[in-house]
């Protein structure tokens, strides 16, 4: 009995010093200072792996690409631990505003001669600081949605008038309840509106004299916009855009031929040529004379987080991102196998689909999402706005409703 | 599982039911066999014991380390020591481990966000936020200088930078006593950058490996306040800070306009003016996020809201789907009744499908112009889009989603009412009415009420039911964060994630707080009220 006990005494003692062996080794070991990381989502990670691989190869590096859902990206940053943290992430522009407030990605320089191969607004999209602009991404891609026209049903529109003419009378002849497929629903949908918005005089930060955009000029509810307010109003009226419409309904209703205008991106670029309708992408139509109707230009890039310099990583990490990412190679390579437009201007020039070149040309003009990060507070408010004005009989008039969502965001701003 | 065994039988011929599984599975556990199981269980514990030690140790984190090596060895002791008095602590001890971890862990977690100013631009230490904003403040000086780099290692091994300016193609090394002009006939340079260097060792493929913190971190002075530091393995630039940073007074100065940037006890760096620096430090703000609730109208007029919608959703879907529920069973249990098994499954069918699916069905379902019931019926109702239909909606359709767990527990509940009971009451000359409310309800009631509260605590914070149906939409015209279904969780979830700067995780830590409050107290009332029925009964 005895002898059991002290046999088990020393099978405890060898398990847990074995145990406990593999579990040092296991930390000690953590992350090997030649592997970057980077976090991806789904759709890019074949490109992203492609492309970063050819990098590393020269770098003596290798790169292991994390999959995670877009928006995931973004949030778990703010609370990933250092050992499995990113050192690089592939994410959006209109992130960095709260990104770089959480000290969670670094600033990059690149060459003068590097940014000159980029628009402008490209880099100023990447750019964010209050007192001092800082760029803290690559842009690698961009998007932006456009006018799509069923040819069968619809001229394609040069005009405002043109467009709503052909929308009612296509609405008319299906029986449809709505004239244009642009999608809201319940919870509203400020980004798919924003043509809509920016086309009637409406825009969301002003910029200060610094050239920086300015959370306490907020313009839902600028003069000229209101003076234009009274079309929503008309159009609600005419059924011409329904609230009720939300992301699968605005799709449902273009591919099956009941509306002749759709408003979309160059993600449903694969449903558009496998659904066998004639179909052209274009710019928005001025909808009020001497006012632009422009999408939001969203930019997706590459990003240092902070942990690359934790996990000894920094330099090769910035070598990646801000000299080889931004040239117009791996730019050309990684947005086509995305189905995007790069942001390189010179790769810009080698895209030879036509429907990419189509949803890049409606981006002229377009206005970057705003990256600052009190835009968290207007997408809600700015959707709900359109919702309340556009849901048919007891809408309230877009006038009170906008001012409204004005004053609501002017306060959570505070 | 035993029918398949053979019977046994004793030498004498009689025939002993096989033993039950327990019975059997138990010597399993004793012996030399348990003991290996145990050992093998206990030394994970303590390799993750010792993991964590190793992980918090080089942390720094001192306390905590010292609670973790104390509950290893405590653990140990129990499982191991030959007492007798210890004999409870083995069964305790997994439920406690298992309690602290799960419960109490992320409570005390939660608290301690709520009492602090956690939020986007206030996401790190203090010291970190130092270091971001000593970082952030770096520009490019004008007409600074942007050069081709090359790392390499001089005569004694220090690392050096070897340059090509852009546009006048000089060409330097640089090391941390500043820059030094190369000869052009000491460097070879091929595409811009320097390969080779008179004294001089370029770092290649591997050797590059090793270097990146030293590259990432090597200033080479430049004259004045400019420096040349590496950016990435092939480029290197001038680089100047705007903010200089005073350990002595804590303050951050605008090196050009002399602004002085202090610690504004908010966790951030602001100018006289109250402009902050955008990079601020996670600290301690009391019970402000509280206050907020309670004083500041932004936070307290959604609230309100959310919470008297939010107790109308919870207490009528409980009452409806529970009567609904019941009337089902009681119709159903009618013993001559044909078809029951397939009635009951039928009604069953709503729980058995995934939540999200229907919600999303329903949703489609219920769209005001293109939804199947407002084209099917004779009606044309604002469904989703009226804030007073869409709370119909959501009530609605949470009744269709709870009846047939209510009908279920139903079911359960009646077959355990003695029959006896009632038909004695029918003798005795009772209605069926009166057998229904004064004997079948009070009986039933003492088995269900727990389930009710339950239930009552779970559509309370019923967040898919309305993310997925509603996104707590539609927004009235005076609503902001809060939309005219939206329930406090789902409010709550709005402030951590879609105001302000981007989330408030503080103020919504501190929300939930609030909220365990109120369903904690509503359970403890009905649960005292519930002693009481069981004691009627």
């Amino acid at each position: 009995m005895l002898s059991t006990k002290t046999a088990a005494r020393t099978l405890v003692a060898l398990v847990v010093a074995s145990l406990a062996a593999i579990a040092m080794s296991a930390t000690a070991s953590g992350a090997s200072a030649t592997t970057i990381t980077i976090w991806t989502d789904k759709d890019r990670l074949a490109a992203v792996t492609k492309v970063a691989n050819a990098w590393a190869a020269s770098k003596g590096a290798t790169v292991q690409v994390v999959q995670k859902d877009f928006g995931q990206i973004r949030d778990n940053l703010k609370t990933v631990q250092t050992e499995t943290a990113p050192d690089v992430i592939v994410g959006a522009h209109d992130w960095i505003g709260e990104l770089s407030a959480n000290g969670s990605i670094v600033p990059l320089f690149p060459s003068t001669a590097t940014k000159k191969q980029f628009p402008a607004y490209a880099l100023d999209a990447f750019s964010y600081g209050t007192a001092i602009k800082k760029l803290y991404g690559a842009p690698v891609a961009l998007e932006n949605i456009a006018l799509v026209t069923n040819t069968k049903l619809a001229k394609v529109p040069t005009t405002w008038a043109q467009l709503q003419a052909s929308a009612l009378a296509t609405k008319k002849k299906t029986k449809a309840a709505v004239g244009i497929s642009v999608q809201q629903g319940s919870g509203g949908d400020a980004y798919h509106m924003y043509p809509l918005f920016s086309g009637l005089g409406g825009y969301i930060f002003g910029k200060n004299s610094a050239g920086n955009l300015d959370p306490s000029n907020i313009g839902l509810a600028n003069p000229k916009f209101l003076k234009n307010a009274a079309l929503i109003d008309q159009w609600n009226k005419l059924g011409l855009i329904r609230s009720s419409v939300d992301s699968s309904i605005s799709q449902d209703l273009f591919l099956k031929g009941k509306t002749a205008f759709w408003f979309t991106g160059p993600w449903n670029l694969d449903t558009l040529k496998k659904s066998g309708l004639s179909f052209r992408i274009s710019p928005f139509p001025a909808i009020v004379k001497g006012t632009k109707a422009v999408p939001f230009l969203g930019v997706q890039g590459f990003m240092v987080t902070k942990f690359a310099a934790a996990h000894n990583v920094e330099s090769l990490a910035k070598d990646l991102v801000s000299s080889y990412m931004m040239q117009s190679g791996p730019q050309l390579e990684l947005a086509l196998a995305n189905g995007r437009f790069p942001a390189n201007l010179t790769a810009a020039k080698q895209v030879k689909d036509p429907q990419l070149k189509a949803f890049g040309a409606a981006s002229a003009g377009g206005v970057p999402m705003p990256n600052i990060p009190q835009m968290n507070s207007v997408w809600g408010d700015l959707g709900a706005a359109w919702v309340r004005s556009t849901k048919g009989a007891g809408s309230i008039p877009a006038k009170r409703s906008f001012i409204g969502a004005s004053r609501s965001i002017a306060q959570k701003i505070g | 599982m035993s029918s398949g065994q053979a019977t046994a039988r004793t030498a004498s011929g009689v025939k002993v039911p096989p033993p039950s599984l327990l019975a059997r599975a138990l010597p399993a556990f004793s012996g030399t066999t348990g003991l290996v199981i145990k050992l093998v269980l206990l030394a994970v514990v303590n390799a993750i014991g010792l993991w964590a030690l190793v992980a918090l140790l080089a942390d720094e984190s001192w306390i905590a380390a010292l609670c973790v090596l104390a509950a290893t060895l405590a653990i140990d002791a129990v499982y191991l020591l030959p007492v007798r008095g210890l004999i409870p602590l083995k069964f305790l001890v997994p439920a406690t481990v298992f309690l602290i971890g799960f419960q109490l862990i992320p409570i005390i977690y939660n608290a301690s966000v709520a009492f602090s100013n956690w939020s986007t631009g206030h996401n790190l230490t203090k010291e970190e936020a130092i270091q971001t904003i000593e970082e952030a403040s770096l520009a490019q000086p004008a007409n600074g200088a942007f050069y081709t780099m090359t790392p390499a290692r001089d005569e004694s091994g220090n690392l050096t930078l070897l340059l090509v300016e852009e546009g006048s193609g000089k060409t330097f090394a640089g090391n941390e006593d500043g820059l030094e002009p190369l000869a052009a006939s000491d460097v070879t340079v091929a595409n811009g950058a320097i390969t080779g260097a008179e004294g001089y060792h370029v770092l290649q493929g591997d050797e590059l490996a090793g270097i990146d913190e030293q590259l990432a971190t090597l200033v080479v002075p430049a004259g004045g306040k400019t420096f040349v530091r590496a950016e990435g393995l092939s480029t290197a630039l001038e680089l100047q800070p705007t903010l200089r940073y005073d350990p002595t007074r804590d303050t951050f100065t605008n090196i050009e306009t002399g602004v002085v940037y202090s610690d504004n006890g908010n966790g951030a760096y602001a100018d006289p003016q109250g402009q902050e620096i955008d990079q601020g430090w996670r600290t301690g703000v009391g019970f402000a996020n509280f206050k907020d609730v309670f004083t500041n109208p932004l936070v307290r007029d959604p609230f309100v809201s959310a919470f008297a919608w939010t107790f109308t959703y919870a207490l009528l879907s409980v009452v409806f789907t529970f009567f609904a529920g019941l009337f089902l069973a009681i119709a159903l249990n009618h013993p001559g009744l044909r078809f029951q098994r397939f009635q009951r499954s039928v009604l069953i069918l709503p729980y058995a499908i995934p939540a999200f699916l229907s919600l999303l069905v329903w949703r489609g379902l219920l769209n005001d112009d293109f939804g199947v019931i407002n084209n099917i019926l004779p009606v044309d109702v604002p469904w989703l889009f009226d804030p007073f239909w869409a709370r119909v909606s959501c009530l609605l359709v949470n009744f269709w989603l709870g009846i047939p767990y209510m009908f279920l527990i139903c079911t359960g509940a009646l077959q355990s009412i003695p029959g006896e009971m009632t038909e004695a009451a029918r003798v005795d000359g009772a209605s069926s009415l009166q057998v229904f409310r004064k004997l079948t309800l009070p009986l039933l009631l003492v088995a269900v009420a727990p389930l009710l509260i339950a239930s009552f605590a779970f559509n309370f914070n019923n967040f898919n039911a309305i993310y997925f149906l509603t996104q707590g939409g539609p927004y009235g015209e005076h609503q902001s964060v809060a939309g005219a279904t939206d329930l406090l969780v789902s409010y709550t979830y709005k402030v951590a994630f879609q105001t302000g700067r981007g989330g408030d995780y503080g103020l919504a830590a501190a929300l939930s707080i609030l909220i365990f409050l109120i369903i904690g107290t509503i359970s403890a009332i009905t649960f005292i009220r519930t002693k009481a029925l069981e004691s009627m009964a």
